[in-house]
């Protein structure tokens, strides 16, 4: 992906319209413009990369098959992060999954891993409308309009629910902060 | 704390807050030790939020779902030199 988000804006448009026309080379174009995030937003609401890559595979077959539908209107990210979380709700609900997983790769000290351990455990803990607000706005850097489209609330609700939901995750985290510091 | 002061401390902690309102808030929290309390926890949750690292995305992971994909019946073309050198660049 560019750094220059007209650039991006172009190239999505080029690719959307070209998997209309049935280019098969346009979804790999699509993946490559947004896997990476897909895949990293999946992750953090599942928790293991197992199931993060299938659900990232199904979005983008979502897209292929949805492919004369889709609409070159700039809201392709926004419906693209709505598929993945309605696929990452659907896995959650599936029994296996409410067996906590402990696999998280974690690197530097010890000490650090172990808070950041903290740290997701608190983010599990908390409601998911609180959780997705978190994940989307500070975890993924996504903007408040982007997060609101993709949870189909208004600004305004999604500012409520992350504000919330930093004080939720402050208390959560309790003692535990001043070791991350 | 008053509704206003908490909003207040909610913008300051996500960085929204315009830096005139935020020396006005800090002015009032060196004589407010709870405010102060808020304030400092508050923007430290968030930082290490932001902080947490992503999750790792390389080469393997990208080619594993393309394969996922093929695997579900998806009739997906690689660029020549991905097809090629089994490399790929991760977009920037």
């Amino acid at each position: 992906m560019s750094s220059n988000p007209r650039d991006d804006s172009l190239a999505e448009k080029r690719w959307l319209n070209a998997l209309a026309k049935g280019d098969t080379t346009a979804l790999n174009e699509l993946y490559k413009m947004y896997g990476e995030k897909i895949f990293r937003y999946t992750y953090r609401m599942l928790g293991n990369r197992a199931d993060a890559e299938d659900a990232t595979a199904e979005t983008f077959l979502r897209v292929l098959r949805r492919a004369n539908d889709l609409r070159a209107d700039g809201a392709f990210k926004t419906w693209l992060f709505r598929i993945a979380r309605n696929l990452c709700i659907d896995k959650m609900r599936q029994p296996k999954l409410l067996e906590i997983s402990g696999e998280r790769s974690y690197t530097g000290t010890e000490e650090r891993a172990a808070l950041r351990v903290t740290v997701q455990n608190a983010l599990n803990e908390l409601p998911m409308d609180y959780r997705e607000p978190l994940i989307l706005c500070d975890l993924e850097d996504i903007s408040a309009k982007e997060a609101a489209d993709t949870l189909g609330i208004s600004v305004p609700a999604l500012k409520s629910r992350l504000y919330r939901g930093r004080r939720a995750l402050r208390e959560k985290l309790g003692g535990s902060m001043e070791k991350l510091k | 704390m008053s509704d206003l002061y908490r909003k207040l401390v909610d913008l300051y902690a996500g960085n929204e807050l315009p830096e005139e309102l935020v020396a006005e808030l800090q002015s009032t929290a060196a004589k407010d030790e709870s405010l102060a309390t808020d304030m400092a926890t508050l923007k430290q949750t968030v930082d290490i939020l932001k902080s947490e690292p992503a999750p790792e995305f390389n080469e393997s992971d990208y080619l594993r779902i393309i394969f996922r994909m093929q695997t579900a019946g998806a009739d997906i073309e690689f660029a020549e030199e991905e097809r090629n050198s089994g490399q790929y660049q991760l977009p920037m």
